[in-house]
């Protein structure tokens, strides 16, 4: 039996290029988003999306000749179980067994996926609408999830499935009504769908035009994250990056590139108040930017994942904070899950390059508070910020090398080697967050690390010993006694550009910069079962006894290290870099700390009323005060007028003057003054009654004013702050219920509809037989008799032998009131006036409830009755 | 006028007697039958075309037979057997010497009759086919310097092959415009079929007994009161729609013609009376079109065929059909019934 196509090739091919390639391409672009929102390190979506893609371009083809569906699945399920038989049969050990199931059940789903979707394509009609909302209901479920939402975050999850599903319902039904005879078949075709591709480009141009300003930011990012690039060599990696503002911070990710590129500008300087036990000797503590603690295998690099479990990473931007306003986080504290050997450490920092909106600290930061940079050094530092941190005792810049004699850093260290002794087996707080901690991308490569990592640790028994002896390796001689790994910022790319550049650098290479140490340790140590992640930010130098505590950072100091989990401790630090041999360590000079800070009395943060140039005087509202370290708050906002005489005006991007203020503009207000010294407010006073104790004016030393971008943000958030936040499931359910309320209505419309003709021809009027005439001929179409192009007599009788009623003879009368002059006689009235009524109840005694209710939901039935035939 | 309406009731009431006579004749062909009487009534000509043994000449024959000529007797039936060696003269007639008068007399062919059958039209020249239509056209024949008028009721049926068949002269175009209806025969279902067998010298035997049902002066009658009957506004539009989608539409080459327009008014009306009524309605421009118009188009092919002129007279239907009752008032009156 020769089985016969239902497709010509020509409509097959329509359907594989503008049905299927599309659906393909969105598809992997939606496997990539799951699996970077479910946090699937490798880079399987690639695999994923072949799966899918042979499930649908086969299923096209394939169902383009008459098959059946369910036979055809069937032998396909037995293919499957034929296949997972195979499979189980031939793989040995419970792991192979366990990650080819895996992988099988995987392929099963996405091929299987392919498949219906091959299936809907090719045969059903409305399968493009079912496809669609369940492509959008997918994506609801992903950014539902989603804890950082943004509106790039939406763009990118919405723009995509939305354009993607009126894309698809527009061609499928183009292509389901095309004429395969047309003799410009493509022409047809290609005319079609570029207009409408056009019209999707106006609606995306237009959409993108309203968030406009939100693209420009990021596109600046972009554009400048190139140009630092193409600075260097193509090939070349830098660990900073330039900020849009002009200002340098750490990258959000670190790729092993053939060189490291390096600038010898200060950054930051930083004064940390971490001294050892005998509260003297300073403790220099790495300033941490951020974590990488995903590796993507494919490009080898570093990167930052915003879904890492209980997130520890605290990121203010400083410069959206009003001056002396202080910010913080305690779940960042939560989150470390240190209890043991932790303290709080203060740190202050003083921006040179560092750009304003970045904030670093040692690890595990949590508080931020903006201050104002004292006047003489106004031309150094840009600005400058407080930050408390979490700090563990166990952390020291000293960790990784040697104390080299000093007495003190020895003991430290045994002291540190001991506490952590104790820790026999490293156990997170739940499964998840060790899963993700110690996660090792499988292959060949990973496997030769993992022995490696066994091999160099077989003496040891305890994780921390564990350490100790990869840091060991790291550091041991060769055997014409010469270090066996060495330092370099040019460590070179293996022979295939493909290759693992960490197992090169582990077993041939052996030289590399501090990405390279890290990224090494981190998966030995990963390996080993020992949970680390890689931490990136500023390498502490502790250069001079002249400042205790005060530390240089300069761009050369950009680092990357591991980090390592303690249960107990929390996170430690970590360093297995090797020291540099070839350059020897610049004395970079140490300048003078900014010191003397003076005491501030008083912070005001408000907008300017009105500006008075000539007595320097400026009169502004005051929504927040900080006086004598007590902070006030009001919903009204109070007036004040301070004297600027002699008060230093500045903003982020520089000094300001006097007379380029305008009402309107935001400013935080700050004294020194030692008038207020002595006006002490009590507990029990108000905003009110602290500024009525104020001497008028109020002399301040110093304003900073906040940028309008920055204002707009800082009211956005003040606006937002006290609403609930945003409860996306809910606005899913809520989306969802609006258009089930849709589907109901569009279901129930013929009935509707219906309802309104039955009225309308219920009443007596002059329009009796018209009305009448109307609603039985939708009745009778809503019940699937179609009149199509039968004439009316024609369908009259043929209804009329169906239901024995007599509308035929109506129809007649009907005919003869339309067209003719001719007035009715009297039992011609007798029958318009009396046809209705028994004619519908005659129908509907011939044909079953259930029949006559499935008739009413097809909306199909009620679109013929309003549609002029082809 | 009360006189003319009742003799109007009358001879309606005859031409349904008239419908019904032929059919006992020919079977399950009513709506073949109204469409011929159709063509009579609007003082036109029918051309048939089918397989030979489809009842065509049967059919012309009956209908001769029903009409009562004007001396007594039946209506004059000729029947001409079109053959490609056929001659014009075979049909108009030829001046014969008289021997007596020592002149030339004409003697009258063929044509000069009521009811002419001219049986398989396209297997004779076209000299022959265009001079019989010019006759259908102009109803008189030019000899010489003479004109003889034809019959006041004259009224051909031609049938013919169909196209495709072999030692066939297709009409061309021009020509069957002048045929108002052309009808396709067909085979009669199967049950009707069955009966005919089992009746076969029945329907001989009604065809010997046929009655005379309808005179002459009816028949001339109600080609003179077709004028008059109503047409409405909406119906006209709906013609003047239909032709010009002929015209617009991809699939037809060449689309129908104003005087076509007016072919289908009048076979609009005459179907009216035909169908016992006085004004025209959606239901007679649905069967009508196809019988109209359907010979006058050319398409671009053999689908297109089935397929244009269906979806054209589709489109005016659904129009019609969802109008509303518009007060006859405005229309123009033409008709005095």
């Amino acid at each position: 039996m020769a089985i016969k196509r239902i497709h010509s090739w020509k409509k097959v091919i329509a359907q594989l290029i503008l049905l299927v390639a599309p659906t393909v391409l969105f598809f992997f672009y939606l496997l990539w988003d799951v699996n970077r929102f479910y946090t699937i390190l490798e880079n399987d979506w690639i695999h994923q999306g072949y799966y899918f893609m042979a499930g649908i371009v086969i299923t096209t083809v394939f169902y383009a000749w008459r098959f059946r569906f369910i036979t055809t699945a069937a032998v396909l399920f037995w293919f499957y179980y034929s296949i997972y038989k195979y499979v189980g049969s031939i793989s040995v050990g419970e792991f192979d067994a366990f990650y080819l199931s895996v992988q099988f059940i995987v392929f099963i789903f996405l091929f299987s996926l392919g498949w219906l979707a091959g299936f809907g394509f090719s045969r059903t009609r409305y399968f493009t609408i079912l496809w669609s909302v369940l492509l959008l209901v997918l994506q609801i479920v992903v950014v539902s999830k989603t804890t950082d939402v943004k509106v790039n975050v939406l763009i990118s999850a919405f723009a995509p499935v939305l354009a993607y599903s009126f894309y698809i319902i527009y061609t499928a039904e183009l292509i389901r009504n095309m004429n395969e005879e047309e003799t410009k078949f493509w022409w047809f075709i290609f005319k079609r769908v570029s207009g409408f591709l056009l019209v999707l480009l106006v609606m995306f141009l237009v959409l993108f035009n309203i968030f406009k300003s939100d693209f420009a930011t990021i596109e600046k990012k972009w554009g400048n994250a190139q140009a630092n690039y193409n600075k260097g060599d193509a090939n070349s990696e830098n660990m900073n990056q330039q900020d849009k503002d002009g200002g340098i911070g750490n990258k959000d990710q670190t790729k092993l590139s053939g060189s490291l590129s390096k600038d010898k500008q200060l950054i930051f300087v930083a004064k940390l108040d971490n001294y050892f036990d005998d509260g003297k000797t300073p403790n220099p503590l790495y300033f941490t930017s951020c974590y990488y603690t995903k590796f993507d295998t494919l490009t080898q690099t570093f990167e930052r994942d915003s879904l890492m479990p209980y997130n520890d990473l605290y990121e203010p931007d400083p410069s959206r904070i009003p001056l002396y306003f202080a910010k913080w986080d305690s779940t960042v504290i939560k989150n470390t899950f240190a209890t043991k050997n932790r303290k709080v450490v203060t740190a202050d920092i003083y921006k040179v390059m560092l750009s304003a909106n970045r904030y670093l600290a040692p690890s595990t930061a949590f508080f931020c508070q903006p201050m104002s940079v004292p006047k003489e050094y106004k031309e150094q530092y840009k600005s400058t910020y407080r930050a408390k941190m979490w700090v563990s005792d166990l952390n020291s810049a000293y960790f990784i090398y040697n104390p080299a004699g000093n007495k003190m850093l020895e003991q430290f260290q045994n002291v540190r080697f001991t506490k952590l002794r104790e820790v026999k087996k490293i156990t997170g707080p739940d499964k998840k967050f060790m899963d993700y901690y110690t996660f090792m991308p499988n292959n060949a490569d990973y496997k030769k690390i993992t022995a490696l990592a066994k091999q160099v640790t077989r003496n040891a028994k305890t994780p921390v010993d564990k350490m100790i002896a990869i840091r060991d390796y790291f550091l041991s001689k060769d055997e014409f006694n010469q270090p066996l790994f060495k330092y370099t910022d040019n460590p070179g790319i293996p022979g295939m550009p493909s290759a693992n550049k960490l197992t090169y650098f582990l077993f041939e290479n052996k030289k590399g910069y501090c990405a390279y140490y890290a990224g090494a340790t981190l998966f030995m140590l990963r390996s080993l079962g020992i949970p680390s992640r890689v931490a990136a930010g500023y390498l502490t130098v502790d250069r001079s006894s002249k400042n205790p505590g005060w530390y240089w950072f300069y761009a050369n100091q950009a680092h990357a290290w591991t980090q390592v989990y303690f249960q107990g401790y929390g996170w430690i630090d970590f360093d297995t870099t090797v020291p540099d041999m070839n350059t020897h360590q610049a004395t970079q000079p140490d300048g003078t700390p900014p010191t003397n800070m003076p005491q501030t009395y008083l912070v005001a943060d408000g907008e300017i009323l009105a500006l008075d140039t000539a007595k320097k005087q400026i009169k502004m509202t005051v929504e927040k005060l900080l006086y004598h370290d007590k902070d006030y708050d009001t919903k009204i906002a109070k007036e004040m007028t301070i004297d600027v005489s002699i008060a230093t005006i500045s903003a982020d991007t520089g000094a300001v003057k006097l007379s380029s203020l305008k009402k309107g503009v935001h400013i935080t207000a700050v004294s020194f003054s030692e008038l207020l010294k002595n006006i002490l407010a009590t507990s029990k006073d108000s905003l009110a009654s602290v500024l009525k104790k104020l001497p008028n004016p109020v002399p301040i030393d110093e304003i900073k004013v906040m940028s309008k971008e920055e204002l707009k943000k800082l009211k956005k958030k003040n606006k937002e702050l006290p609403g609930e936040p945003i409860d996306w499931i809910k606005v899913g359910w809520s989306i969802l219920l609006i258009i089930t309320a849709l589907v109901i209505l569009l279901f129930i419309s013929p009935w509707l509809i219906w309802q309104y003709l039955n009225a309308k021809a219920k009443k007596m009027n002059a329009n009796k037989a018209y009305n009448s005439y109307r609603a039985s001929l939708y009745y009778l179409n809503q019940m699937g008799y179609f009149r199509n192009e039968k004439g009316p007599q024609e369908y009259a009788y043929a209804m009329d032998l169906k239901f024995g009623s007599n509308i035929n003879a109506f129809s007649n009368v009907y005919q003869k009131i339309k067209y003719s002059s001719v007035p009715l006689t009297e039992t011609e009235q007798k029958m318009v006036n009396e046809f209705y009524k028994p004619f519908i109840i005659q129908v509907r005694n011939k044909i079953k409830l259930k029949t006559r209710f499935a008739k009413f939901l097809n909306i199909y039935n009620m679109i013929n009755y309003f549609t002029q035939p082809k | 006028m009360e006189e003319q309406n009742v003799q109007l009731e009358q001879t309606l009431g005859n031409i349904q007697k008239l419908v019904d006579n032929v059919e006992t004749v020919i079977r399950g062909k009513r709506m073949q039958i109204q469409f011929v009487l159709t063509a009579l009534l609007a003082k036109g000509h029918i051309l048939m075309e089918d397989n030979p043994g489809t009842g065509k000449t049967v059919m012309a024959k009956t209908l001769a037979k029903s009409i009562a000529g004007e001396k007594g007797g039946e209506a004059s039936f000729k029947r001409i057997q079109f053959t490609p060696d056929l001659l014009p003269m075979d049909l108009i007639g030829s001046h014969i010497f008289d021997d007596v008068k020592k002149e030339f007399v004409f003697k009258k062919g063929p044509l000069f009759c009521n009811l002419l059958l001219a049986d398989e039209i396209n297997r004779a020249s076209p000299k022959v086919q265009s001079a019989l239509l010019e006759c259908m056209a102009e109803h008189q024949i030019t000899m010489g310097e003479t004109t003889y008028p034809l019959e006041k009721l004259f009224f051909t049926i031609a049938t013919q092959n169909p196209v495709e068949m072999e030692g066939t002269y297709p009409l061309p175009a021009a020509q069957l415009d002048r045929f108002f209806i052309k009808i396709y025969f067909g085979y009669v279902d199967e049950e009707t079929e069955l009966n005919i067998y089992k009746d076969y010298l029945g329907i001989q035997n009604n065809l010997d007994n046929i009655k005379q049902v309808l005179s002459m002066k009816e028949i001339l009658f109600l080609q003179e009161q077709t004028e008059k009957v109503f047409i409405h506004e909406e119906i006209i539009t709906g013609v003047r729609n239909i032709v010009r989608d002929t015209r617009k539409h991809a699939d037809i080459i060449l689309g129908a013609s104003t005087r076509s327009g007016i072919t289908f008014l009048k076979c609009l009306k005459a179907f009216a009376l035909v169908n016992g009524r006085t004004f025209v309605t959606e239901d007679d421009l649905n069967q009508l079109t196809p019988a109209v118009l359907d010979h006058r188009l050319i398409y671009r092919n053999k689908e297109a065929k089935q397929k244009a002129l269906a979806g054209i007279l589709a489109k005016e239907l659904d129009r019609l059909s969802r109008l509303k009752i518009t007060t006859n008032a405005n229309t123009y009156n033409q008709s005095s019934l």
